[in-house]
């Protein structure tokens, strides 16, 4: 599985260009909603709570029909069943029950989308209001309305431990040793509550789908999505239905970070299809309902609580989170989990107690978004060490030095740490931003400063996610290669080619991959989330690039009548060692060779199939959080942060920033330092703008004016992306993943720059030019 | 509602449609002439990724009406290329990494293609300024920025 | 907000072939139909469920609308369909009104100002127009067409309330007339948005200055605030102000904080008003001296 020598083959470690990079420049390059349906598409809208809370009491839909161009309306009552990836908590559709402003109640499909949409209109539906929940921390408590009085019923994965009768849809605790005890040996303490909003991923592309169903009942969607393999899985869940009659087809993604995963919108579209006898159904998200109606981030309430010895070691830490889960947490209740195991930081902690609660709001949906509560948790985490560091007279990277995790820590899990780079990573951050001297800031009412933040992240998945490729050549030995891995932007399939090349021992540019992944041809992937695919898939596609090079060396072998392991492949040329014989690959992959006696044949098409599944993930023990491997790894990092505080206005500004990431093995060097910078703006975005307001549940702000994110003109002078290579023994060639983390540490960063420059603790992001202005006047640093 | 007759120049080629008086720009030139390079990822003018030329200048086509057309040019990211070769801006943009997901790509090449047509040597501040309009989530700007210094150095 | 119609809702698309013709349809119609230029307000407007209109009349191309004229005796006639690049890459705009450069700078981006018009900001009443002060404080008049043929109208009289104009049915914006700048004269924008640029104005600062021998202080000094009332403002206490006695730096921020007392922000999601509040103390401090420190170097 492994390939961890010295010799490192060509093209790994090597930026070569994007394989579909002159598709995406030249406008050729298809995403779902520019595929050609012909004149028999129809357009569905969807009809959508406008209260966060409510009992539907009746929904009537027969006044659609009066308006010419109308094929089909549909509601929830003619799907009963449950969906959800691990507790099943949605209806395609509302039942008996709406629980957040934009909860789809009736789907309509007529000829045109503003038919459809003038048909939503003429829907009746009769709502009781009730109560709504909008804070965690409230929602939590015994008081609270029950967003899910049926919790106790719902079908759950076994690591997810609800508390039926509560708004807790997951608990997860960590006991390790006696932090109780722990707080008399401490030197230094820091006790904080912050209060992270809901964001959404904004991806430039809003959802999209094609919904068809056949004379058969077999359905097709033609989907922007990161998850056909689980989409086709919870759809044909949800629907009672066989896996193998739903087939997804997955064109480019203009971006997900986590929104097209799992099912969100795509449900509803094939629920409206069922009703147009063949007609296929289009349903495009507006960039309105992008904002709240699909998935969003878990808002999250945390308090820490952690103190260190006289010299700065970490003792003890005390957590609860409170993650605003959201009115369905099917997804979300594991990033609770993620983020209690991962509680402590990246640091060494002896006593650890956290309680980490996933709970039922009346908001837009939390679900998968990059760094799966991560970014969240670091936001708070990351500034309390920097409190502590100062507290205990430390400089905040001694501190981190001291404390963070290294090869062979012990974790929060009790687990043991592989390998990793974390220390160097620090140490090049700090170098890069010139850590200790101070800058001059541009001009007389400015004030500049420095932060940094350490982060960590382990794929967040079932501990049997698996991956699987195939590999097959052409009769002129160009390579396909088979995945279910989507390329949303990160640049999958382009590594995807990498790896089966070098494994091969072909030629870069002689391997195509079969795209647009689809589940009727594709091999099998979990999703394409959690940074996972280079890991994984790329373990699935060296063994099937593998079982291919055994195949055509034993076709050789036998053709030669030689030893196998003395031939090799090499640049796309059958050698053998021992004669120095040579046979090109072509012809032979698909036709074989002749018997050595020329009677007869040897070999045939060749295709090789690989998969790959973790067998080694142990499970947690549900009332102390401990196990012996709780996940297939961890990649770390940090980022460092140059800010310049405008004292007339508040306003920050990013001068410089550092990420350097410990990713085991740099594929495509390039696209992992692509990932560093957009997942730093991201970042930075995140920390200086972004925030979904809502107010008694409902958004004030879904759409680009008020909901802002970063532009061109908001991005640092420079940002430093250093690749550090610490070799994950599972990985393929040492790869491990990096398209989550560039984004995590850099909201406390960010923050602990604005202490560093201005003196004022932000308890939240985003750090608004409001925000920091008026904690600079209350803090006495302007009038 | 009251349908109207243009004629137009579309990359290079005339053509005649008839059109509602309520279709965008953008939708005319997905729906009628199957362009789908030019992306809606807003409708509202913020996003930029509808942006094409219209007599030389970058506009959001979410926010113009194909009536409002009759005569017009219209350039769009699939008229940038000339007998099947990139233009500079499709070439460093691409080779500088500057594309990730792609979706916003055709707006940012219309932009700062109509840049170096009326500033061959901006500034990087000026690249900044000219970009505000188009929204990327994936690349932080960073190789796009880095690609259009790249084709205006040539 | 929350139902928005997924592209545009219906109605006709009307192009008159002359100013008489749009201003007859335009009354004819009151109510139903609407003159737009650059589209960029009323479409995402009407998009979002505000204003049902059966009509919408295309005035761009009409006499005059394009067209940018300046005169030494005259000033500036800046037609009202100029769209706001056109406007800074005018030289002659440049040259004469940089303020009026400076300010369309500013807005959106460039794609939205291709097709934005300093007309249209107008004609909106858009509290938070970035070009609005300046047109206030180059005392801007306005060209309107209507049912009884041309007539004009000084801007400083001309908003109503928020998003209320003197414009009647019938009445087309067809010219920004500026008189000829002032000897001397100096200014400044400041905009205060979310993002370092492409927002729109959280809160809006002009500020405009020139030699007047006939005040005590020697000088004219004017201030105009967007986003912080219900319509563009000029706060007439600062010139006054100003103007009384000798300018120092603490008659500058005493001004500032005249300007903040005189403005009335609101709440909203954009920023607080006590935010607002100050940030007209803040940037009318820096307006006014950066104004004051040019006008002395003089």
């Amino acid at each position: 599985m492994t390939d961890n020598t010295t010799v490192i083959p060509s093209p790994i470690g090597e930026s070569v260009p994007r394989l579909e990079g002159r598709e995406k420049v030249t406008g050729t390059a298809l995403f779902a909603d520019d595929i050609q349906f012909g004149a028999g598409l129809l357009h569905a809208r969807i009809k959508r709570s406008p209260h966060p809370h409510a009992r539907i009491l009746s929904i009537k839909t027969e006044r659609v029909w009066e308006l010419p161009g109308v094929k089909a309306v549909v509601t929830g009552e003619e799907f009963p069943g449950y969906m959800g990836l691990y507790l099943q908590d949605r209806h395609i559709f509302c039942r008996d029950r709406v629980r957040y402003v934009g909860d789809p109640v009736a789907g309509v499909a007529a000829v045109d989308e503003e038919t459809a949409q003038r048909a939503l209109d003429l829907i009746d539906v009769e709502y009781e209001v009730l109560e709504a929940v909008t804070d965690p921390e409230i929602g939590a408590g015994p008081q609270a309305p029950l967003i899910h009085p049926d919790l106790g019923h719902y079908v759950v994965a076994d690591f997810i431990l609800p508390k039926p009768g509560s708004n807790i849809s997951n608990h997860f605790k960590i006991r390790k040793g006696d932090a109780h005890s722990a707080w008399a040996g401490c030197a230094a303490m820091v006790e904080r509550k912050y209060r992270i909003p809901h964001i959404q991923h904004v991806p430039i592309e809003p959802h999209a789908v094609t919904a068809q169903m056949d004379g058969e009942g077999k359905l097709t969607l033609w989907n922007s999505s990161q998850s056909p393999f689980a989409q086709r899985n919870l759809i044909a869940q949800g629907l009672g239905i066989s896996q193998s009659d739903i087939r997804v087809i997955a064109p480019y993604v203009g971006g997900g970070f986590g929104s097209k995963a799992g099912v969100s919108m795509e449900a509803l579209a094939v629920a409206i299809a069922m009703k147009t006898r063949g007609r296929p159904v289009k349903l495009l998200l507006t960039r309105e309902e992008e904002f709240y109606t699909a998935f969003v981030r878990q808002a999250l309430v945390a308090h820490f609580k952690m103190g260190c010895d006289k010299n700065g070691k970490l003792l003890v830490m005390e957590n609860r989170f409170y993650w605003g889960g959201g009115a369905y947490t099917e997804y979300g209740v594991n990033v609770t989990r993620a983020a209690g195991y991962s509680s402590s930081g990246p640091y060494e902690v002896p006593n650890v107690r956290t309680d980490s609660y996933c709970v039922y709001t009346n908001h837009p949906v939390g679900g998968p978004m990059r760094g799966f509560g991560m970014p969240e948790m670091h936001a708070g985490l990351e500034q309390c060490i920097d409190e502590l560091a100062l507290e205990i007279g430390l400089d905040p990277v001694e501190f981190r030095r001291i404390n963070c995790i290294k090869t062979g820590s012990i974790l929060v899990t009790g687990s043991k740490m592989h390998p990793t780079g974390l220390p160097e990573c620090i140490d090049k951050v700090a170098r890069a931003i010139n850590w200790g001297a101070p800058s001059a800031p541009e001009g007389p009412d400015k004030k500049r400063g420095k932060g940094i933040s350490l982060m960590w992240k382990a794929p967040a998945m079932p501990p049997n996610a698996g991956s699987s490729a195939w590999v097959e050549l052409t009769e002129d030995a160009k390579v396909v290669v088979g995945v279910g891995g989507q390329d949303i932007g990160q640049g999958t399939f382009t590594v995807a080619a990498q790896m089966a090349a070098a494994a091969l021992g072909v030629p870069y540019d002689w391997v195509r991959v079969a795209t647009p992944v689809d589940t009727l041809y594709s091999p099998y992937e979990w999703q394409t989330v959690a940074s996972r695919l280079t890991w994984s898939m790329g373990n699935a596609i060296v063994n099937a690039a593998k079982d291919a090079r055994r195949q055509i060396l034993e076709t050789v072998a036998q053709a030669w009548d030689e030893e196998l392991e003395k031939l090799d492949i090499i640049n796309g040329v059958v050698v053998s060692y021992l004669s120095e014989r040579e046979i090109p690959l072509k012809n032979l992959v698909i036709y074989g060779l002749p018997k050595p006696d020329g009677q007869g044949w040897v070999g045939g098409p060749v295709i090789g199939r690989g998969s790959f599944m973790p067998t080694y993930v142990t499970g947690l023990d549900p009332e102390t959080g401990q196990g012996e491997r709780a996940v297939v790894h961890y990649t770390t990092g940090a980022q460092a942060v140059e800010v310049e505080v405008d004292l007339v206005t508040g306003r920050v500004k990013v001068i410089r920033g550092a990420a350097a990431f410990d990713v085991g093995r740099a594929i495509n060097p390039e696209l992992v330092q692509a990932q560093m910078e957009g997942g730093f703006v991201q970042g930075l975005s995140s920390a200086l703008f972004e925030d979904l307001m809502l107010k008694d549940g409902i958004p004030q702000n879904p759409s680009f004016v008020d909901y802002r994110i970063a532009t061109s003109s908001d991005i640092p002078e420079d940002i430093q992306a250093m690749i550090v290579e610490v070799p994950q023994d599972d990985g393929p060639w040492g790869a491990r993943g990096i398209g989550e983390h560039a984004m995590v540490p850099t909201i406390p960063a960010i923050a602990n720059a604005i202490y560093d420059a201005v003196g004022v603790r932000m308890d939240g992001p985003p750090f608004t030019s409001e925000k920091v202005y008026l904690a600079m006047l209350e803090a006495r640093v302007v009038e | 509602m009251a349908n109207h007759t243009i004629t137009l120049k579309i990359n290079g080629e005339l053509e005649r449609l008839e059109v509602a008086s309520n279709l965008t720009l953008l939708s005319m030139l997905r729906q009628k002439l199957t362009l789908t390079g030019t992306k809606n990822g807003c409708h509202a003018g913020e996003c930029g990724a509808c942006t094409v030329l219209m007599n030389g200048e970058p506009v959001n086509s979410c926010l113009v009406l194909a009536a409002e057309c009759d005569g017009a040019d219209i350039v769009t990211v699939e008229g940038l290329a000339r007998d099947g070769r990139l233009n500079p801006v499709q070439e460093a943009v691409k080779d500088a990494g500057g594309v990730q997901c792609g979706f916003c790509t055709p707006g940012i090449l219309i932009s700062a293609h109509a840049l170096l047509e009326r500033s061959p040597n901006p500034s990087e501040d000026e690249i900044k300024d000219a970009l505000v309009g188009n929204l990327c989530r994936c690349t932080g700007y960073v190789r796009i920025i880095d690609g259009i210094k790249q084709a205006a150095s040539l | 907000m929350i139902n928005v119609h997924p592209g545009l809702p219906s109605f006709d698309y009307i192009q008159p072939g002359s100013l008489a013709e749009a201003s007859s349809f335009l009354a004819e119609h009151q109510g139903e139909a609407r003159p737009f230029m650059g589209g960029t307000d009323i479409f995402v407007r009407l998009r979002d469920g505000f204003g049902d209109y059966k009509y919408l009349v295309d005035v761009k191309k009409l006499d005059g609308m394009g067209t940018i004229n300046f005169d030494p005796a005259e000033g500036l006639t800046l037609g009202a369909a100029v769209d706001m690049n056109r406007v800074i890459g005018s030289e002659i705009i440049q040259e004469h009104y940089p303020l009026l450069v400076e300010a369309a700078g500013r807005v959106a981006s460039y794609q939205l100002r291709s097709r934005a018009t300093i007309a249209g900001n107008i004609c909106n009443a858009s509290p938070a127009g970035d070009t609005i002060g300046a047109c206030l404080l180059l005392d801007a008049s306005l060209q309107v067409h209507g049912s009884r043929g041309f007539r004009t109208e000084p801007l400083n009289s001309f908003f109503l309330g928020p998003g209320q104009t003197k414009l009647e049915p019938g009445d087309i914006l067809t010219a920004i007339k500026l008189p000829p700048p002032p000897e001397g004269l100096v200014s400044r924008y400041i905009k205060l948005g979310r993002n370092q640029a492409s927002d729109l104005a959280i809160v809006g600062v002009t500020a405009a200055g020139y030699p007047d021998r006939g005040r005590p202080s020697g000088y004219r000094i004017r201030l105009a605030l967007a986003s912080v009332a219900p319509v563009p403002m000029v706060v007439e206490e600062v010139e006054s102000f100003l103007s009384g006695e000798e300018v120092t730096e603490q008659r500058i921020a005493a001004a500032a904080r005249i300007a903040q007392e005189a403005c009335s922000p609101i709440s909203d999601v954009r920023a607080s008003a006590r935010y607002r509040e100050m940030m007209v103390r803040n940037l009318s401090q820096q307006a006014l001296l950066s104004v004051w420190k040019s006008l002395k170097a003089a």
